[in-house]
């Protein structure tokens, strides 16, 4: 069933196109991966699907209803929540009212404080924090610091995420367990993924499908074996052999 | 009736040419350091007593403390640039913290200076009379310490933009006020920019002060007035802009002498930080905000 | 325990002790209210002392007319409407932009109510005849102080209070987390204007006399800068300290030698700003357990 659709998404910033004519159709349950070179607009195709950015033309449908140019917080609210590429934690609030922060205002709207509190301790268990709640989050390692983006936007009760290169920067081994994470937030937790990475290992095992951007336009879609073997896609990324 | 209009124009004309040095001024500082002098104005306040207390006590011409002002200043700028905001530039990792935290700096300097000014000199309304012959421009008559003033403020910003176009300096500055990275990547010493930007921004706003002394009363508290009118300019000519910041003087000098006639004086202040609200809130976007 | 104190305290000592005790009560509404925006969102005001302005003319205009109680609540709500009415597009300017339009809007609001006086009522100032007991006064403003710094305590450990703190610490991973950022900040900055609305009115009979001068004067933004970081700028307890610092300074000095009092007030905030940003009630408190460890110990 379609979960989030984009049609026909362009963005400009005054004379530059960062994104032109987008379309694409992720459907529930899905892991879907988003590569491109550098500069290919993936981030911005996340700004304008999460509403920090109006899309220059174009709608985004997300299950079912339209939510192009709405704000931030309302996307959130209705499910969908994306992380950051550069990890954005509240530097001097604890690892768990960091949390918390999206219990109470995400698509839970939990009230209590008590029950809000509840929920992070359970979130931070499932992403392994449960050692470090009470360490101001910078006080945190890299790799820590994109477990709490993670355990944040799990807060926020999504039906989708899109994460914006969360293995960045990961040795082999944190890795590794990234991936189960991420795999384990579709399988038990019924989260959908819009997954924008660069590591093309990790992507093309967690993906069940893959979007190719370049430029700010698509220029291929499907499955990993496929795309790898896009001849376009491959000179997009200047001969380098996608190794399956 | 023209002759009216004509008159207009001139004081317009001449009270522009001070706007543009303020404005400039207040730019330097801005477009280097991204840092909102908000103090500005009490450095023109100590240029005109600068100049007051020299003509006053020891006769010596305003034409001439014009340098000895504009050195008082500068060696404020560079001692306050040097010992208080490279240091702060230097220990402050979050932009938008330093941003903050000079304004508030350069806002308790205001108050230094305000209340400074207060003890050495009392808060009464000063004046000198200096150069009050009436000249006649034009069929207009003028006095003519306003025209003296006009012609050398003309002469500072000819002086400032040679600076900036033609020497090496004016080019560093001009660098680093497009692109803070790009520049350091070039080999620019930016801390001596600074520290430049610090000396002349002052200078400058001391020269105006010394003109403006020339023709205006002054008090310990006339700065403010002036840091508001010259952040008008910097914003409508283009914060970092200097070339904007030199014409909109001139500009806003007409517009509000032009305004105030048609009015009454006495809105003076009103129109001034209601243009000041209004500019801050409609400003045009990616002018005021992060992406500068 | 301290209430209780504060409560019987004005019949055993002198008025002019009484009078000084207000003057820290006051200060600690004040700053209570301002951190309420600036402390706990980021977004720092200079332009307080519009508030207590209005404050203060509601009740020139209102005084006579009726009872005191009844005008000082409408001081708060006139600020408080009057922040709101402004807030929003106001809170869209981030950083030393907000700070300098805040201090522009207070010197705007001046102007007007200059201009307003002249033009209508031919004076600048206003006398206030018939003004009650000082110990009515201390008690109004024991009622306000305290107010104030319950409802900051409350917030500051509220839902709404994480909201406002992630609002300072990152405002769109606070607003891609579901916080209306516009709507929080808006209610903050009306609850911050409340208070110093009921100040200004308790204040302006205190003085008998108003002018737009003193009422709407930047130097009350600034001393509430300086008590504010004096203690923390997010610390409940933090305004308590700053207030009986700036007052004991200001007693010393403010009748004899006002411009030093200026001064050192600019001095001891630079070096605030500059080095001890986070104000000096931790360091205060860590050096008193320290020193109490220590003599326990010995002894």
């Amino acid at each position: 069933m379609a979960f989030l659709v984009g049609k026909n998404i362009s963005k400009k910033f005054g004379g530059l196109t960062a994104l032109h004519h987008i379309e694409f159709q992720i459907d529930s349950g899905e892991i879907v991966g988003l590569i491109g070179p550098n500069g290919a607009g993936k981030t911005t195709l996340f700004n304008v699907i999460s509403g920090m950015y109006s899309p220059t033309s174009g709608e985004i449908y997300f299950e079912g209803n339209e939510i192009t140019g709405l704000k931030p917080h309302l996307i959130c609210r209705k499910g969908l929540t994306r992380t950051f590429q550069i990890v954005r934690p509240f530097f001097n609030m604890t690892v768990l009212e960091n949390v918390m922060v999206g219990s109470f205002f995400g698509g839970a709207q939990i009230r209590s404080k008590a029950k809000a509190e509840e929920e992070a301790l359970h979130i931070l268990k499932f992403v392994g924090l449960q050692e470090r709640i009470h360490l101001p989050a910078k006080g945190l390692t890299s790799a820590d610091r994109k477990r709490l983006e993670l355990a944040k936007s799990l807060a926020t009760k999504p039906k989708m995420l899109l994460l914006d290169e969360v293995l960045a920067g990961l040795t082999p081994t944190e890795m590794s367990q990234a991936m189960a994470l991420i795999e384990a937030i579709r399988r038990e937790l019924g989260i959908t993924i819009l997954i924008v990475e660069h590591v093309m290992k990790a992507i093309i095992g967690l993906s069940d499908r893959i979007i190719v951007l370049h430029y700010g336009e698509k220029i291929a879609e499907g499955k990993a074996e496929e795309v790898a073997k896009n001849p376009t896609v491959i000179e997009a990324y200047l001969g380098e052999e996608i190794q399956v | 009736m023209e002759e009216r209009v004509l008159q207009l124009i001139f004081v317009g004309l001449i009270i522009g040419s001070i706007y543009s040095l303020i404005a400039v001024g207040l730019n330097l500082i801005y477009g280097t350091m991204r840092l909102l002098n908000i103090a500005h104005g009490e450095l023109i306040m100590v240029g005109a007593y600068t100049t007051f207390w020299l003509f006053t006590l020891m006769g010596i011409s305003p034409l001439f403390s014009l340098f000895l002002s504009g050195l008082a200043s500068a060696l404020l700028g560079a001692l306050i640039g040097q010992f208080i905001f490279l240091p702060t530039i230097r220990k402050t990792k979050s932009v938008v913290v330093l941003e903050s935290n000079s304004l508030l700096i350069f806002f308790a300097l205001s108050i230094i200076f305000q209340n400074v000014a207060s003890l050495l000199w009392s808060a009464d309304i000063r004046g000198y009379s200096y150069l009050t012959q009436i000249v006649k421009i034009g069929g207009v008559p003028l006095m003519l310490n306003r025209l003296t003033a006009f012609i050398t403020a003309l002469i500072i910003s000819v002086l400032c933009y040679l600076l900036l176009q033609r020497t090496m300096l004016g080019k560093a500055i001009r660098a680093l006020i497009q692109d803070r990275e790009a520049s350091q990547l070039v080999g620019i010493n930016t801390k001596r920019i600074y520290l430049f930007s610090f000396t002349i921004s002052f200078a400058m706003a001391g020269l105006a002060g010394c003109l403006i002394s020339m023709f205006y009363e002054i008090t310990p508290f006339m700065g403010l007035p002036y840091t508001i009118t010259a952040f008008i300019v910097i914003v409508l000519g283009g914060l970092g802009n200097i070339m904007g910041s030199l014409l909109g003087g001139f500009l806003l000098g007409l517009v509000e002498t032009i305004g105030i006639s048609v009015t009454s004086p006495g809105l003076r202040s009103i129109i001034s930080y209601g243009i000041f609200i209004a500019v801050i809130l409609i400003r045009p976007k990616g002018i005021l905000g992060r992406g500068v | 325990m301290a209430i209780v104190i504060l409560l019987i305290l004005p019949f055993f000592i002198s008025d002019y002790i009484v009078s000084v005790l207000l003057n820290i009560l006051m200060w600690i509404a004040l700053t209570e209210s301002w951190m309420i925006l600036s402390g706990y969102t980021g977004y720092i005001s200079l332009g307080h002392a519009a508030f207590f302005g209005v404050g203060a003319y509601i009740m020139a205009l209102l005084w006579r007319k009726l009872p005191f109680f009844a005008i000082v609540p409408l001081g708060g709500l006139s600020s408080m409407f009057l922040a709101f009415a402004i807030g929003f597009p106001c809170l869209r300017i981030r950083g030393p932009y907000f700070v300098i339009l805040t201090l522009g809007l207070s010197e705007f609001t001046k102007y007007l109510f200059i201009n307003w006086e002249v033009n209508v009522s031919g004076t600048v100032g206003r006398i206030l005849m018939g003004a009650p007991d000082l110990h009515i006064f201390y008690y109004s403003m024991l009622v306000i102080a305290g107010l104030g710094v319950a409802v900051a305590s409350w917030i500051r450990s509220s839902r709404f209070g994480v909201g406002l703190r992630s609002i300072k610490e990152d405002e769109e991973a606070a607003e891609s987390l579901g916080i209306n950022t516009s709507v929080y900040k808006w209610l903050a900055f009306g609850i911050s204007a409340f208070f110093p609305g009921l100040v200004g009115s308790v204040m302006a009979l205190r003085w008998t006399y108003i002018d737009p001068y003193t009422v709407f004067n930047p130097i009350v933004s600034f001393q509430i800068i300086v008590i504010a970081f004096l203690g923390g700028v997010t610390e409940v307890e933090g305004p308590l300290l700053g207030a009986i610092v700036l007052t004991l300074i200001s007693e010393v000095l403010w009748a004899k030698y006002p411009y030093y009092y200026m001064i050192i007030l600019g001095v001891i905030l630079i070096i605030l700003v500059y080095f001890i940003p986070t104000g000096i009630l931790e360091p205060l408190k860590g050096l008193i357990k320290s020193r109490v460890a220590l003599k326990w110990r010995s002894s």
